[in-house]
Parts: C-alpha cells; structure tokens; sequence
C-alpha cells in the first residue's frame, strides 16, 4: 500500500518533468527540421511558469473547474498506469480528461471554441473505438485487462500485435494533435479556427491545460512501452523512437479535413487492429 | 411469515389497481393527490420489506397456488378474454384492421387454451427471487417517485392545453395501475398469468401515449399497440408450444431446461418466439419507432415507459429466459441482435437535436446491451446486464423527468434551444447534467455496465466490435448535449427557479436514487446481483465481485485480478471537481471577466458576447450549433437498412432454432 502511494507520488511528479522535456525537444527538433534555431529545450517550463503567472481572466464562472477536471482524470489515468491496473480503465478515464476540456471550451459563447470542441469530439469519435480494439488485442494474449498481466509475458507483445501496433501509432496522432489531424486546436493562432478548443482559455487555465498535456503524452508514450514490457528499457526507446516518427509525420503533413480523418482512421485504424485481432482469434 | 407474504404481494400487485380506481372514481384533485402521495409510501415500504424477506430467506420466496385465498388462475381466465375484448374493442373504433387481427389471432388461442383444455396450473404461483426483486425495487421505486412528479407536472400540462374537463383520473389511473401489472408481471411464475399481465402493460402503454388525444398522439398509439401485440401473438404460441414440448407453464421448470431436459424440439422455438415478443416490448430494431413515438405523451408516461416499466418487462424477459438458453447458437443471435441495435440507436442518436428522441434512442441503445449481455451469457455479462436495468432504469426515469421540466421552464425540448438554460433554471440543469453524466461518465454506473459488457464479450469479435463502435457514439451525443447545456456567460449570481414541490422533490429523490446506486455498485452487487447470477448456474472461468474497497474486480478462477477497478476512488476526484466548480463560481468577480473572442468585432459593453458588428455596421447574432452529421448518422438515411439488416437478425434467430 505504502509502497503504491510512493510509486504514484514518484509517477506524479516526474510525468510532467519529463513531458515537458520531450515538448522541449519536440520543439527543437521541429524547429531544426524547419531550419530554425529553436527555443532552449527547458522553453516549455519557462512558458509554463510565465502563464501560472498572469492574472486569472476568464469568459465564465466555470471554466477553471473544466480545466481542473482536465488534469485531475489525467493524474488519475497516469496512476492507473503505474500501478498497472486495469487497461480498458484507464482508456474510459483518459477519455474522460479529454471529454472535461471539450466540455470547458463548449462552456463560452465563442464560435471558435465550440467549433474546436466538436471537432475534437470527432476525433475521440475516431480513435476512441481504436484503442478499445487495442486493450480487447492485448487481453486476447495476456487473457486479462490488468496491465500487471502485460509484465508477466515470456514475449513481448509486439510480435503478435505488430498492426495493432501500427493502429496505437495512428491514434497517437491524433491523441497528440499534430498534423495532419491538428484540426481541433493547433499551435498557431492565425488559421480559420484561431486556437479552436483553446481559443477561450488563457493564463493560468492555459498552463494547467499544458501541464496536461505532458502528463497525456507520458500516458502514451507508457502505453506503447507495454508493447515491449520485457526488458522495458527497449520499450522506452521503442516510445521514444514512435515520439520521433510522430515529429517527422508532423512535419510533412498538411492538415486534413475531419471527413477524411474519420474514414482514414476507420478504415487504416480499425481496419488493421481488427484484422491483426482476427488473427489472433483465428489462431486461438 | 406466509401471511404477510402473501399481504405484502397482496398490496405490491393490488394496491396501485385500487388507488388507480380511487383516482378514477373520485375526480377531485386532493383526493387524487393524496392517493398518489399514500400509493408512493406504501410501495416504497413494500420494496423495503420485500428486500429484507428475501435477504431472510436466502434469496427465494414461494408462494404456493393453493395457499393463495381465491382461485386466481380462475379469475385471470376470465380477465384475459375481457382484456383482449377490451384491444379489439380499440381496434374497432379506431377501424384499425390490423389490431383486430392480432387481436383475433390471440384470442382464439386464449380461449382454446384457456377453456376447453385442462391445463394444469403450476404448484407454485410466484417466485420472488434476487432479478425479480431488482424489478421490483425499481417499479415500486422509481415508479411512484413519477407519479408524484405527474401531480404537478399534469397541473402545468393541462395549464397549458386549456382542457374544459380534466383528463387527469383516466391518466393517474392508467399510470398508477401500470405499476401494479408490473409488479405481478416480474413475481409470477406461472407464464399464462405472465401472458395476461404483458398484454395489460401493453394496453396501459397505449392508453397513455394516446393520452392527448390528436392525430400524432393516436397515430403513435396504435403503432406501439400493434408492434406490442405482435409480441403478444409471439408471446400466447410460445405458450402453446411450451406446454406441447414440456408440459409445464411454470417459469422456474421451464429456465432449467438445460437441467430438466434437451433444448430439442418445437422448445427452442417457443424461447425464440419469447425472445421476439422481448424484443418488441423493448423496442429493438426493428421496432424502435413504437417507443419514439411514444414521446408525443407527456413527460411522465415517457419517463415510466422508459424507466420502470413497459421496455422493462421485455428486458426482463430475456434475461429471465438466459439460462435456458445459455451457450446455445440461440444465445449468440441474441447477443448479436442485441448489440447490433446498440450500435445502431447510438449511432442515429448522434444526428437528434430533439431531447426526447435523444433519451429515446439512448434508451433503446441500453436495452439492446442489456438484452445482448443476456445472450452472451457469461458470469460477467449476466451481472453487467443486471446491473444496467438498474443504472438505465434510475437514471433514465430521471433525465426524462428533467428535461420535461425544462420543456415547460422554456416552451422547447430542442437541445439547440436548451443553451444557457442554466441560467434560467440552474436547479433542474444542474440535476439533469448529473443525470446525462451517470449515463456516460465513469465512475458512474452505465458506463461500468459498459466496461464489463466488452469486457464479457472478448469471446465474440463482431458483438465485442458492435459494443465499440456503439460506446464511442454514445460518448458523441451525450458529450454534445451536455456542453450545450452548460454553455453560459458570466452571471454573478444564480437563482433558483420556482418549481412545484412536487417536481422539485421528486427530482432531488431520483438524483438521490442514482448516486446512491452507483456509489454502492459494490455491496449492490454482492447483495443482490451476485447470487442471481450464481442462481443462474454459469459456469466460468471469470467472476465478478464487489469489492471491499467499494470497487467492482473480475477475477479469475485461479484467484487473480483480471480487471476492475476502485470505483469509489474516482467518486473521490469528482466530489473535489464539484467542490472546486462551486468555488470558482463563488470566487470569479465581474473585473476577471472578459468578453468570448469574436475577431475583434464585439459590441461594446456586450460582456456576453452574444452579438458581433458585422457586414454594413449592423450587429449580428453569435450562433453557434452542434454539429449533427446528418450526412453520416441521418435518421432517414440510416433507418431503413438498420432496420434490415435487424428484420436479417431475427429471421436468423428463428433459423437456428429451427433446426
């Protein structure tokens, strides 16, 4: 009990450093690839701190409390993850974290922001059957939903879920924001959807907002570790290699319309995890 | 002890018809009232005392025919022809051909059967076990808490309709008595009584979404009236064929066929055609539109049809038939019909703009998971299928009543229109939201329901791939719903709005209701679930158990954890989120507030942002709607091969039970 509380307090705390890291690097990288020089790698915390900041602004009463729940049921999913508790779970109680930003931006008057928050709810509408096909793969070779159960395998499982794999690695896209799927928010203010799902949030909000997303992105990545769970020290780097895949697509990519992602992703995403899933059934 | 059984089902079964009478007879509103009001305690007091006998008894109370003080199978003859007399009598003047045929076609049957064959009657006439007393909790229950709120909802509603003569004793009579049909319907174990009590729920229905009496109300009246009574026709040849294969009509003999004999013969036919007259009651594809229309009622018939009562019956049905056929090809056509209008109803749901019909879709989603975990038959499926009835049945009841209160708060149920209705009416909004989340959210219990029922259905890909798509649609719509209603600008103060007690109190009670039931999933589970399911002789590898740390854990035959979760924790996080929305709503002050971006081109001194200067320097209205994907999930566009592909599924359930 003790020694669980100590691994989720260690797990809290060091998400978002390390999060923030990546965003660093992600930064950089983006910026070299553009051939820029790029912010300092600990950028992302200097702009984190510099929002906490600002005076508190808001459009109404209750967004803050969105914001909140934003962060709180993605603290919640990261120590369902570490304690290696139930998969299926976790992807339920991610979605929510998600489902309380779209809620907050649908809270204001703003044209920008609702439409940003529909178009996110799209997206949950196309990736969301994707990952439950994901935990239902994973359940068939290790015949629990337990995470623990992911460590206790003799091979790991992206021998036997190679597609389901490749389906994780499509969603993680989408789940990260970046293009081609970037339609619901994206890092410049000056497209047809100003910030969309956070045009209305800013300062304080703005940073709790961030902060969640390094705790998503450590979530994520911690999801794709589980396909290599033995060692997992090639998980990690297989996460960190899946992180870097994600920068190059992001930026060759044009953005898409939510059409052409919810048939793309219906067709490449489920289509191959449930192809890869029949298989295993077929072997069974 | 067997006389106050015998008491207690006495008033659960008879006292909703006297007070239904009393409403009648005495047309004065007080008297109607008080009748209510006394009718709601003393079934409460019965849910209570059946709750604490059965617990008592371990589990199964028996009521021997004979010990009943009147020969009752005698009497149910004679009602059953008055009954059907009563449909053709509609049938004739309406000049509907269709309803005097079904009618006809049932009654021929119900007389041959009834008086020129000796039948011999089942030694026992009711067995209360662990899934009748959920039935019952939520009839006796949530039921009654309606009713209440009928008071003063029909006060409003006939308000509003300028009616010269009340219609109210025929509504609180029909209303009230439907809750005792109910009652009997879910204890009795004799199926031809069971028979009697199905059609006269199918009868209250259609008197009361006939209610306001225009050409919508009639027309939508005698649609559910026929789909029902094909169910009906279903329903009395199963009866028939039951008693030629196995010579009994008792319930109990008839679900332990795997035990007492073959799944062979003409028998799996008649559990098919039982199954089909499931299906109608609750309103699967391809007869959803009976219980759509049946919104054009007022709210609080919707609300029981949907809850409590009617679609309830038909659940209720299938999975009291599960063990009979259990693993059977039978069980796997249900578990895929079943999740196919699951799939199917969430994803129409998405394109609705219309509350009432959201709610109806919703319902009609939920009852196809709960028939379809029924059919897949596992350990994990039973209870998640128990479980649903309950969480569908308070939450439901509840939303229903909501948005009713907001229809006549605002004149519309457009959810288009309900934006920035929490400003108007924060209290019925803030209840409503609480309610659409429980259908939703976890940890509430609907979506636990969910967990488990893919989680039960890993053994078969396209149920368990129907069950994913249909979850993510479900998330769309009521997300979309919620945001909307939640939408507001910056108030510094909210006021509560003005509500006849009567509403607002049973409001409170049925949120009560659902916090309650989805806090204690745990002890719910272990007390009254589990023990039905273990009744239900399922041999498995994974268990489902309450946990003590109020969580609810598959666990596997080798003792391991396989899944689950603390379910109470995550109550913890949203109690701190709803602490925090009330402090940010005390704290946030007029000068932090600043006006939704609208490129610059706000009006001045519009803090809500409601209007922009637009074209030729003339202020514009923000209008923002959700989207609806009409296109994609369009209800004409999806119907008729929905409804197709559910007419393929039932043929192919009568195929395999053909064979």
């Amino acid at each position: 009990m003790i020694n669980n509380i100590l691994i989720a307090v260690i797990a809290v705390i060091a998400a978002p450093i390390i999060g923030g890291l990546l965003s660093g690097i992600d930064r950089r990288l983006t910026a070299r690839f553009q051939n820029r020089f790029g912010p300092p790698i600990v950028q992302p915390f200097y702009d984190f701190f510099k929002l906490v900041g600002k005076e508190n602004i808001s459009v109404n009463q209750t967004q803050m409390a969105y914001v909140w729940a934003h962060l709180l049921f993605a603290i919640a999913a990261l120590i369902l993850l570490v304690l290696k508790q139930d998969l299926l779970v976790l992807i339920f109680v991610l979605a929510f974290s998600t489902i309380s930003l779209i809620m907050g931006a649908m809270s204001v008057r703003s044209p920008y922001s609702k439409i940003g928050a529909q178009r996110e709810l799209i997206q949950m509408l196309s990736y969301e059957p994707v990952l439950l096909l994901m935990v239902v793969g994973i359940y068939m070779l290790t015949k629990s939903f337990m995470i623990e159960s992911v460590f206790s395998m003799d091979s790991p499982l992206l021998y036997k879920l190679p597609l389901v794999f490749f389906a994780f690695l499509y969603v993680l896209t989408i789940k990260l924001r970046k293009s081609p799927f970037d339609f619901a928010t994206s890092h410049h203010g000056h497209q047809e959807l100003i910030k969309g799902l956070t045009t209305e949030f800013s300062g304080p909000q703005l940073a709790i907002i961030e902060l969640t997303h390094w705790y998503d992105l450590i979530i994520l990545l911690g999801i794709i570790t589980l396909f290599f769970a033995n060692p997992l020290w090639v998980g990690i780097l297989i996460a960190l290699g899946a992180y870097f895949v994600e920068l190059v697509v992001d930026n060759i990519c044009a953005r898409m319309t939510w059409q052409w992602m919810l048939k793309a992703t219906w067709l490449a995403g489920i289509g191959s995890a449930g192809i890869n899933i029949i298989g295993l059934y077929l072997k069974a | 002890m067997d006389s106050y059984v015998l008491i207690l089902l006495a008033l659960a079964t008879l006292l909703p018809a006297l007070s239904a009478a009393i409403c009648y007879v005495i047309r004065n509103s007080a008297v109607r009232n008080f009748v209510v009001v006394v009718n709601t305690l003393v079934l409460f007091y019965i849910a209570w005392e059946f709750t604490r006998l059965l617990i008592a008894s371990n589990g199964s109370i028996r009521i021997d025919e004979h010990a009943l003080p009147f020969n009752v199978g005698e009497i149910i003859k004679y009602l059953d022809v008055l009954l059907l007399v009563t449909i053709g009598y509609y049938g004739f003047k309406l000049k509907k051909p269709l309803i005097i045929t079904l009618t006809v076609l049932q009654l021929v049957p119900v007389i041959l059967f009834e008086f020129f064959m000796t039948v011999p009657e089942p030694a026992t006439a009711f067995v209360i076990d662990y899934l009748a007393l959920v039935l019952i909790l939520l009839i006796s229950i949530v039921g009654p808490i309606i009713s209440v709120f009928a008071i003063g909802y029909m006060k409003e509603h006939e308000h509003h309709l300028h009616l010269e003569k009340t219609k109210q004793p025929r509504f609180f009579m029909v209303l009230v008595g439907f809750l005792g049909a109910m009652n009997a319907l879910v204890m009795t174990n004799n199926l031809s009584w069971m028979y009697f009590f199905w059609e006269v729920t199918t009868l209250c229905s259609f008197l009361l979404i006939m209610h306001d009496e225009n050409e919508i109300s009639i027309k939508n009246a005698v649609r559910a009236l026929w789909m029902n009574l094909s169910g009906g026709v279903a329903f009395i040849a199963a009866i028939l064929m039951i008693y030629y294969a196995k010579g009994t009509l008792s319930v109990e003999e008839i679900v332990n066929t795997p035990i007492t004999g073959g799944f062979v013969g003409l028998f799996p036919f008649a559990i098919g055609l039982l199954c089909f007259a499931g299906f109608t009651k609750s309103a699967q594809f391809p007869f959803q539109s009976w219980l759509l229309g049946a919104m054009v009622a007022p709210t609080p018939v919707s609300a029981l049809l949907h809850s409590s009562t009617m679609v309830k019956a038909g659940v209720y049905l299938v999975v009291r038939l599960a063990p009979a056929y259990l693993g059977t090809e039978l069980g796997k056509v249900i578990a895929l019909a079943g999740a196919f209008t699951f799939a199917a109803a969430s994803a129409i749901a998405i394109s609705q703009s219309n509350a009432k019909r959201v709610l109806a879709y919703s319902t009609i989603a939920n009852l196809g998971l709960i028939i379809c975990c029924a059919g897949i038959g596992n350990h994990i499926a039973l209870g998640a299928a128990i479980l649903l009835i309950i969480f569908h049945g308070v939450s439901k009841g509840l939303l229903f009543l909501c948005v009713g209160t907001i229809e006549q708060g605002i004149g519309s149920r457009n959810i288009e229109d309900m934006q920035g209705v929490m400003k108007q009416m924060p209290y019925t909004t803030i209840i409503m939201v609480i309610g659409a989340q429980s259908m939703l959210l976890p940890p509430f219990g609907v979506m636990i329901t969910k967990l488990l029922a893919i989680e039960a259905a890993v053994s078969l890909p396209v149920v368990l791939t129907l069950i994913v798509f249909g979850a993510a649609f479900t998330v769309v719509f009521w997300v979309k719903w919620i945001g909307l209603v939640l939408t507001m600008s910056y108030k510094p103060k909210l006021v509560m709005e003005k509500l006849a007690f009567s509403i607002s109190s049973s409001l409170g009670l049925l949120l009560i209701g659902v916090l309650v039931v989805c806090m204690g999933i745990a002890p719910m589970y272990n007390m009254l679930i589990s023990p039905q399911v273990k009744a239900f002789h399922v041999a498995d590898k994974i268990m489902l158990l309450g946990g003590n740390d109020g969580g609810i854990w598959l666990q596997a035959w080798n003792g391991n954890i396989v899944g689950g979760f603390a379910v109470l924790s995550v109550f913890v996080i949203l109690g701190i989120l709803t602490l925090g929305m009330l402090f940010y709503l005390k704290r946030t002050t007029l000068d932090e507030v600043r006006t939704p971006y609208l490129c610059g081109e706000n009006i001045d001194m519009d803090i809500r942002g409601l209007q922009f200067t637009g074209p030729g320097e003339k202020a514009a209205n923000v209008v923002v709607h959700n989207y609806y994907f009409m296109g994609i999930f369009g209800e004409e566009k999806l119907t008729l091969f929905l409804n197709l592909g559910a007419m393929a599924l039932i043929l192919l359930m009568f195929g395999v039970v053909m064979r």
